[in-house]
C-alpha cells in the first residue's frame, strides 16, 4: 500500500477535530482554567528569562559566558528529559497502544508504521519542552533585542534537537522490549526512570550551588564555575543547540553546530528506522504476553491489616488498594522518586550554612521555617494530586463492584481518605520537623508548623479525595487523572490554600518572634489577632476537609453511569 | 484460502499452540472450537499477523504471513474478539480510514462505505461518533470494516458475542453469502449452535493441539455416534461437563 505515512496519523487529527467540534458542558471553564494557568506560567517564564538575560547584559563578557553556559545547561537538562521521555513514550506508542492491534493487522509497511509512530513519539515526548522553551527563548531574545533571524534559528535548532534524544530513547525501548520478557520492560523502564532521576539529582547536588553563599571564600567561586562547566561536553547535541542559539543571539549563524544537529538527527532516524523494521514486530509480539504478578503473597500486609481496628469492609478496601499499588511498579517507583527528592531537600537544609551570614542568621532561619512550611504544603499537594486525587478513578471499570456491593459510598470515600491521609501526613510531618531541626528554628515555630501540617494534611487530602470523586476519570491511568481538569482544579485550589495557610500562620508567628527578639510583651490586640489568625487557619482547614468530603460523597451518589 | 502448517507458540515454557495444522479452502466456513485458554485466539492472532509464531508457517491466499505480510494482510479480513475502534471517529470516518489502510482510494470509497454501513444496518449512524455505539453496533462496524476491501479470506474470533438475535442472524447471512462467493472463513466460537448450523468443517483445539476435525457428523462419530447435539460432542471430546462438581459445590 502506498499512501504516505502521515495517513496513519489521520485518525488522531480527525478525533481531535471531532472533539473540538462537539462542545460539552464545562468546556469553557476547563479552557479558561487551563488557559489561565498556562498564560501565568508562560508569562512567569518569559519575565524570568528576560530579567536574567537583562541582568547578565551588565557583565559584558562574563554575562555572555554565563548566558552561553546557561543555554548549554538548559539544553543538557532537556536532552536528558527528552531521552527518558522518548523511552517511556516509545514504549506506549510502539508497543502498548491499542490502535496497534488495528494497524498491525492491516497491510501497512513496517517503515511507514515506524515513521508515523516516531513522529507521534517525538511530538508526545517533546511538546512540554517546546512549550517551556518558547517563552524562555522569547524572553532571552527580547532582552537581547535580536532580529527575526533568531526565531528561525531557534526553530531550526529545536526541531533536530528534539528528534535526536527521542530517537535514542526509541532505540533503547526497542532493545529493552526485545531483551526482557514481555511487559516487564515497562517495569524496567519505570525503575530506569527512577535511577535516571536519582542520578540527575546527585549530579545537581555535586555542583553544590550553596557554595555561592560562602561569600568570604571567593576563590571557591571559580571552582564552582569549573564544576558548572564540567558536564557541558562539546560532543552532546545540547552543546550544539546552545552554541547555535547563542550565535543566533549575536546575529550570526553557527553552521557547524547546526549541521551537526541536523545530520545527527537524520542519521539517528535512519538507524532507528532500520532497527525498527527488523525488530519491532518481534518486540510487539513479546509485549502481548501477560506479565507475572509481583508480590503475589504480601502476607505481612494481610497480617497488618488484620491487626488494625477496622471494620471488615474498610479492611478489605485497604488491602485491595495497597496490593494494587504495590503490584504496579509505575506507582511506587514514582513515590520512591519523590522520597529521594525529599531527602535531597532535607540535605539542602543541612548544608545550608546560614551562620556565615552575620546578623541575619536568626531572621533567615525563621523565614526559612515558613519557606519549609510552604514547601511541605506543595510537596503535600503534589503527592495528593498524583496519588490521592486518582483514588476514586483508580477503581476504573471495576467501580461497579463497589456500587453494587452493600457498602455505603460514604464509607467507601472515607476509607479512601484515611488510606491517603496516613502516608501523606507521615511524610510531610517528617519533612517539616527534620527540616526545622536542621535549621535550628525557634521551638515555638517548630510546634506551630508541625500543627499546621496536621491541619493542612486533613484539608488537602480531603480536597483531593473530594475533587477526585467529583471529577473521576475511570478509563485513565493515575497520572492522566492527575493531569485532568479535576487534577488541575485541585492544584490551583491547593496552591491558593497553602499560600493562605502560610500567611495565616506566618504573620502571628513572626509577630511573636519579633516581640521575643526585642523582649517586649505582646499587646492584647496583637494577642487577639494572633489567636484569630491561628483559629482562622484551623477553621479554614477543617471546613475545606469536611465540605470537600461531603461534596465528594454527594457526587458519587449522584453518579448515574 | 488459509493454510497453517505445524504452528507453535510458546509463552516462556508454556506451549499455547503446539503444532497446529489447518486448511480452510475457498468457500469453506471452518469452525474453530475449544474451551477457554485452549489456544484459539492465539492461533487467530498469529494468522492476522499480530503475534509472531515460535515455529510453523501460515499462508493466506498463497502469501506467507512471515515473509510477505503486506500481501497476506491485504487479502485477509480480521475480526478480533476485542476490536479496537477510534472512539472519537464517526462510523463513516472509521471505515474511510480503514479503506485507506487497505489501499482503497478514489471516488468509489464513499459508495462502498455507505454500502457496508447499509448492509450491517448502520446507515443512519454514519455521522455519529463510535463512542455512542452499543457493543453490538461496534461489533457490526468492525465487521463492515473487515468486509470493506472484499477480502478473499476472513478470520473471525467470537463473532456472535454481544449481538442481539437480529444482529446474529444478519452476521450468519453475510457469512453464508461470502462463503458462496468463494471467501474462506475461519471462525472461532463458543456458540455451538452457530458452529453446528454454519460450519462445513470444525476443528477442536485443546491445550494447544487439534484433537478432532471433521464435519459435524464426523465429530459425532468420533464422540461415540448417535444423533447427539454438538454440545455433548464438544464436552465429551474436551473432557467432561463438570456437572458433578457443580452439584457438589451448590
Amino acid at each position: 500500500m502506498t499512501t504516505p505515512f502521515p495517513y496513519l496519523l489521520v485518525p488522531h487529527l480527525w478525533s481531535a477535530r471531532n472533539r473540538a467540534a462537539r462542545r460539552e458542558r464545562g468546556d469553557l471553564s476547563r479552557g479558561a482554567l487551563f488557559g489561565g494557568v498556562a498564560l501565568v506560567v508562560a508569562y512567569a517564564l518569559f519575565a524570568g528569562s528576560f530579567w536574567l538575560t537583562a541582568q547578565l547584559e551588565d557583565y559584558a563578557e562574563l554575562g555572555d559566558y554565563l548566558l552561553r553556559l546557561g543555554l548549554s545547561w538548559l539544553f543538557l537538562t532537556f536532552l536528558s528529559f527528552l531521552a527518558f521521555s522518548g523511552v517511556v513514550t516509545a514504549l506506549s506508542t510502539f508497543f502498548l497502544a491499542d490502535d496497534l492491534r488495528l494497524l498491525l493487522a492491516a497491510p501497512v509497511a513496517a517503515r511507514r508504521l515506524f515513521l508515523a509512530r516516531f513522529l507521534r513519539t517525538v511530538v508526545q515526548a517533546s511538546w512540554m519542552v517546546v512549550i517551556f522553551l518558547v517563552p524562555v527563548l522569547l524572553g532571552v531574545a527580547r532582552a537581547r533585542c535580536v532580529g527575526p533571524s533568531f526565531y528561525l534559528t531557534a526553530v531550526l535548532t529545536i526541531a533536530p534537537f528534539a528528534v535526536i534524544p527521542v530517537a535514542v530513547g526509541t532505540a533503547v525501548t526497542l532493545l529493552l522490549v526485545n531483551t526482557f520478557p514481555a511487559r516487564r520492560a515497562r517495569d524496567i523502564l519505570m525503575l530506569m526512570g527512577l535511577l535516571f532521576a536519582g542520578a540527575l539529582v546527585i549530579v545537581l547536588r555535586m555542583i553544590r550551588p550553596e557554595q555561592l553563599l560562602t561569600v568570604q571564600s571567593l576563590p571557591e567561586v571559580t571552582d564552582f564555575f569549573t564544576t558548572l562547566q564540567s558536564p557541558v561536553t562539546p560532543l552532546l547535541p545540547s552543546f550544539w543547540a546552545g552554541e547555535a542559539l547563542f550565535a543566533g543571539l549575536r546575529g550570526s549563524a553557527d553552521w557547524l553546530h547546526m549541521g551537526a544537529l541536523w545530520t545527527t538527527a537524520l542519521a539517528a532516524v535512519v538507524m532507528v528506522s532500520t532497527a525498527s523494521e527488523r525488530w519491532h514486530f518481534d518486540g510487539y509480539s513479546k509485549s502481548q504476553e501477560a506479565s507475572k504478578a509481583r508480590f503475589t503473597k504480601l502476607t505481612l500486609l494481610d497480617a497488618v491489616a488484620r491487626a488494625l481496628p477496622l471494620s471488615g469492609v474498610r479492611r478489605q478496601l485497604l488491602i485491595k488498594d495497597l496490593k494494587i499499588f504495590l503490584r504496579d511498579v509505575s506507582q511506587w517507583s514514582q513515590l520512591l522518586l519523590l522520597l529521594a527528592l525529599v531527602l535531597v531537600y532535607l540535605y539542602n537544609f543541612r548544608v545550608l550554612d546560614l551562620e556565615r551570614i552575620p546578623y541575619m542568621s536568626g531572621f533567615l532561619k525563621n523565614l526559612y521555617a515558613f519557606v519549609n512550611l510552604g514547601m511541605a504544603g506543595f510537596v503535600m499537594a503534589t503527592i495528593a494530586v498524583r496519588f490521592v486525587f486518582p483514588a476514586v478513578s483508580a477503581e476504573g471499570p471495576a467501580f461497579w463492584i463497589i456500587r453494587t456491593a452493600p457498602i455505603s459510598l460514604h464509607d467507601f470515600l472515607w476509607s479512601k481518605f484515611w488510606t491517603g491521609l496516613v502516608p501523606v501526613l507521615a511524610l510531610t510531618e517528617v519533612l517539616t520537623i527534620v527540616g526545622n531541626q536542621f535549621l535550628g528554628v525557634d521551638p515555638f515555630l517548630k510546634v506551630i508548623t508541625a500543627l499546621a501540617i496536621v491541619f493542612m494534611c486533613f484539608a488537602l487530602v480531603g480536597l483531593a479525595i473530594g475533587l477526585g470523586a467529583r471529577y473521576p476519570r475511570f478509563g485513565a491511568d493515575p497520572s492522566q487523572a492527575a493531569g485532568s481538569y479535576g487534577g488541575v482544579t485541585f492544584m490551583v485550589q491547593a496552591v491558593l490554600y497553602v499560600l493562605v495557610m502560610v500567611a495565616l500562620v506566618g504573620w502571628p508567628s513572626s509577630l511573636y518572634l519579633f516581640r521575643q527578639l526585642r523582649r517586649t510583651p505582646l499587646s492584647l490586640v496583637q494577642e487577639s489577632m494572633m489567636v484569630v489568625c491561628l483559629v482562622g487557619a484551623a477553621v479554614v482547614s477543617l471546613s475545606i476537609w469536611i465540605m470537600s468530603m461531603r461534596a465528594g460523597v454527594r457526587a458519587l451518589e449522584r453518579m448515574e453511569d | 484460502m488459509i493454510a497453517i502448517h505445524d504452528l507453535v507458540k510458546h509463552y516462556g515454557t508454556f506451549a499455547a499452540v503446539d503444532g497446529v495444522s489447518l486448511d480452510v479452502a475457498s468457500g469453506e466456513i471452518h469452525g474453530f472450537l475449544g474451551p477457554n485458554g485452549a489456544g484459539k485466539t492465539t492461533t487467530l492472532r498469529m494468522i492476522a499477523g499480530l503475534l509472531k509464531p515460535t515455529a510453523g508457517r501460515i499462508l493466506v491466499n498463497g502469501h506467507d504471513v512471515a515473509t510477505d505480510p503486506e500481501a497476506a494482510k491485504s487479502s485477509l479480513g480480521f475480526i478480533p474478539d476485542r476490536p479496537f475502534i477510534y472512539e472519537k471517529l464517526t462510523a463513516g470516518e472509521f471505515l474511510r480510514f480503514h479503506a485507506g489502510l487497505y489501499g482503497m482510494d478514489g471516488n468509489g470509497v464513499g459508495g462502498r462505505v455507505r454500502e457496508m454501513l447499509g448492509l450491517f444496518e448502520l446507515g443512519k449512524w454514519e455521522h455519529e461518533l463510535v463512542e455512542s455505539f452499543s457493543h453490538g453496533m461496534k461489533q457490526r462496524l468492525v465487521m463492515s470494516a473487515a468486509f470493506l476491501h472484499r477480502p478473499q479470506s476472513i478470520v473471525v474470533d467470537e463473532p456472535m458475542v454481544g449481538l442481539d438475535p437480529r444482529g446474529a442472524r444478519l452476521i450468519k447471512d453475510v457469512f453464508r453469502k461470502m462463503s458462496q462467493r468463494g471467501v474462506a472463513i475461519l471462525m472461532s466460537t463458543h456458540t455451538l449452535e452457530v458452529a453446528q448450523e454454519m460450519c462445513d468443517r470444525i476443528s477442536i483445539i485443546l491445550k494447544g493441539k487439534i484433537i478432532a476435525r471433521g464435519t459435524v457428523d464426523e465429530l459425532r462419530g468420533l464422540a461415540g455416534g448417535g444423533d447427539t447435539h454438538l454440545t455433548e460432542v464438544f464436552l465429551k471430546l474436551t473432557g467432561g461437563s463438570g456437572l458433578q462438581e457443580i452439584d457438589e459445590v451448590l
